[in-house]
């Protein structure tokens, strides 16, 4: 479970986020849309703490992310826009070394399930990530998610600049570990997917969630809308 | 974890080809050095014993003649050259190899390898200590200047730190990533060149452990630059930044800060000329007792007190050889004259080495330099210690000639003439190096600010990773 209270950043006075807050329960998908600029990676980063908040709290499971990072880092997996990994290593070499890292480690036959139920084809898994595609990439970051057994998945438009099919399949994959309980915070800017996909939809704007409903009080086009009106 | 971290870093490393090239060329570099050192050494080693040897047989085939003029004729004592002076030939090259001993005069080492060579010879010597001393720490910097910020700018860096890993085990395992192929390499240079040391004919003098405690030595020092390497590399955003850094770091340390710290010695406490220095003992000796001037002021001092003594009032009189005596007496003088001279030099040395010592803040390079010459017996405090024995030696010999006159022969008997019996009879020049324990005592403090700095910079390495930006 996710809880950002009143989650605040700034920059040298600038404010970056405002007072955010929001939930996301165990098995939600919690879809952040908004403008570049609007603070959807903020509010990842903060959960991550790889920045720290000027005031406000970034709650995983009721533990604070500033007060215990190593502690809260442990039940989460994040999988950025543009996932990079070892290029020099192969999948499986990539695999094992950040499950390691996440005190996991597995037999080989084990990685290859996870890099298999990721969707990355078994020819691929003993080849150099330099050879990969990003979609590639990505699976290898979903394996990697999968592998560490996280309560808490932060995805920042991870779908970006994958084709449709990659696209449809890592859609596919997330609604399975919801359903296995994992609560997912997503920024993206696919209004579709965050439509199909998603459990819930934030809007947010200038730092500020101005949005927040259920994909069931909301169809494509009136979310387009609602969007746009803001954007304006 | 900190394994797996190692174990990916070396994977990494090992497959990206500059590595390969970079270990390659140093690997290269260290075995043709210690090659040609070797080569070097027995040549040397072999030159030595032979001239020694011919120097003893000149000496005791002199023919029959007053002790006196072999004084003067005198002999050649022959500084050895270390097993460990194959790995770090300190000052070697420009303090020569033997000295003359004769009656009355302390001369300075002569004969130095410098002289020898073409002023080419300036552009570099391919010698081990080159290579362990300046390759290495470049080596260290070209893996480890981009081992932080590489994943940084990749990206890498925001899944790693989102696995939940602790800054502590990072920067460990990315500094073990560095020092394990560093210390593959250097314990292999040591293990060579050790084993090179201990099948040399002449291996009496060569033990493994100061062998031992002089890769510690390096390997603390690579330490301190890796320490720095990765402390550089995480609080810098570019990896082209952290690798210019790094260079002047490494220009500074072990270029600039000796050269400024030796202008600096010079500059504070200054060496008397080779001129200066002996007009001073010259003006003392003319001021003293002349053994050889029976009618200077001192010698006639000592004449009237000699004669009172005995109670006789010609030094004809007296139950020895006069001349003899009177000639002792003045060489003593004169050592005292060599001595008090010496042990000035001595205390500039000393001085400087206090500024040395003080630079080492300021730089890992001088510690680790001074331990490197100190252990390997190259250093001035060991060329220092070879011209005392020597000196002593040559007052033994000079006042066992002299004592043989005083003692056979009758005052103003310049006929007198002793034979080969005599000169067997004086030992030969053996000379026993400065102690290790000696050494280890007298180097104790360089040890200590290498040791600091090994522990500060890791300290900061680790705050800095600890603080690192993780985008």
């Amino acid at each position: 479970m996710l809880e950002a209270v009143n989650l605040s950043k700034s920059y040298n006075g600038v404010s970056a986020l405002k007072g955010v807050s929001f939930k996301v329960n165990k098995g939600d998908i919690f879809c952040l849309l908004g403008a570049n600029g609007a603070g959807k990676t903020t509010t990842i980063n903060l959960f991550l703490n790889f920045i720290s908040p000027t005031s406000g709290q970034a709650l995983i499971n009721q533990v604070d992310t500033a007060q215990q990072p190593l502690a809260t880092k442990k039940m989460l997996a994040y999988i950025p826009e543009n996932l990079m990994l070892y290029p020099n290593l192969t999948g499986v070499e990539n695999l094992h070394y950040f499950s390691a890292l996440a005190g996991r480690k597995y037999p080989s036959a084990e990685l290859t399930n996870y890099l298999n139920e990721a969707g990355l084809q078994e020819v691929a898994h003993h080849q150099r990530v330099s050879t990969y595609s990003k979609g590639m990439r990505q699976k290898v970051g979903v394996a990697i998610a999968l592998a560490k057994k996280a309560d808490v998945l932060l995805l920042d438009e991870p779908t970006s600049g994958l084709d449709p099919k990659a696209s449809n399949e890592f859609a596919a994959l997330l609604k399975k570990l919801s359903e296995l309980g994992v609560a997912t915070l997503m920024a993206t800017h696919d209004l579709f997917r965050a439509i199909e996909t998603g459990t819930h939809i934030g809007i947010m704007k200038e730092g500020n969630l101005v949005e927040s409903m259920t994909t069931d009080q909301i169809n494509h086009q009136d979310l387009e809308r609602l969007y746009l009106k803001h954007m304006n | 974890m900190i394994r797996e971290i190692v174990r990916k870093e070396l994977l990494e490393i090992f497959r990206e080809g500059r590595f390969r090239v970079a270990l390659l060329t140093v690997a290269i570099l260290v075995v043709t050095a210690i090659g040609v050192g070797r080569q070097y050494y027995r040549q040397v080693n072999e030159q030595h014993e032979a001239a020694r040897r011919n120097a003893r047989s000149e000496w005791v085939s002199q023919g029959s003649k007053n002790p006196h003029s072999a004084a003067h004729y005198g002999t050649y004592a022959f500084k050895p050259k270390y097993p460990m002076s194959l790995l770090d030939n300190g000052v070697d090259k420009y303090s020569g190899v033997s000295i003359y001993l004769e009656a009355h005069k302390r001369n300075d080492a002569q004969y130095m390898a410098a002289q020898d060579q073409t002023a080419l010879s300036r552009f570099g010597d391919l010698s081990p200590d080159f290579i362990l001393m300046f390759m290495v720490p470049l080596f260290i910097i070209l893996i480890a200047f981009n081992s932080v910020s590489r994943e940084r700018e990749s990206g890498t860096l925001r899944v790693m730190m989102s696995q939940g890993i602790s800054p502590w085990k990072l920067a460990s395992g990315k500094w073990l990533a560095v020092f394990t192929p560093v210390a593959v390499l250097t314990g292999l240079v040591f293990l060579v060149g050790g084993v090179l040391l201990a099948n040399l004919e002449d291996f009496g003098l060569f033990s493994w452990w100061p062998l031992i405690l002089l890769a510690l030595v390096y390997l603390l020092y690579y330490g301190v630059f890796i320490n720095v390497s990765i402390l550089v590399s995480a609080s810098v955003r570019k990896s082209s930044l952290a690798f210019v850094l790094l260079l002047g770091i490494w220009i500074l340390s072990c270029l600039g800060m000796p050269k400024a710290t030796s202008v600096v010695a010079d500059a504070l406490y200054p060496y008397p000329t080779q001129l200066e220095f002996e007009e001073q003992i010259a003006e003392d000796k003319t001021n003293g007792l002349n053994g050889h001037d029976p009618w200077n002021a001192e010698s006639k001092k000592l004449e009237a007190e000699t004669l009172q003594k005995y109670g006789v009032d010609s030094v004809k009189k007296l139950p020895f050889n006069w001349d003899g005596y009177l000639m002792q007496k003045g060489e003593e003088h004169e050592a005292e004259i060599y001595f008090k001279h010496y042990q000035v030099l001595k205390e500039i040395y000393q001085k400087q080495s206090k500024v040395y010592r003080t630079s080492a803040a300021l730089s890992p390079f001088l510690p680790a330099r001074f331990l490197s010459m100190a252990l390997c017996r190259t250093d001035y405090h060991a060329h220092w210690h070879f011209a005392d024995e020597a000196e002593k030696y040559r007052l033994m010999l000079v006042g066992r000639l002299n004592g043989d006159m005083v003692d056979n022969s009758r005052t103003g008997q310049w006929d007198y003439r002793a034979d080969e019996k005599l000169w067997r009879a004086v030992p030969d020049f053996a000379y026993e190096p400065v102690r290790y324990q000696s050494i280890v005592e007298a180097n104790a403090g360089h040890f200590l600010v290498l040791l600091a700095w090994w522990v500060l910079s890791g300290v900061g390495m680790l705050v800095a990773v600890r603080q690192m930006k993780v985008f």
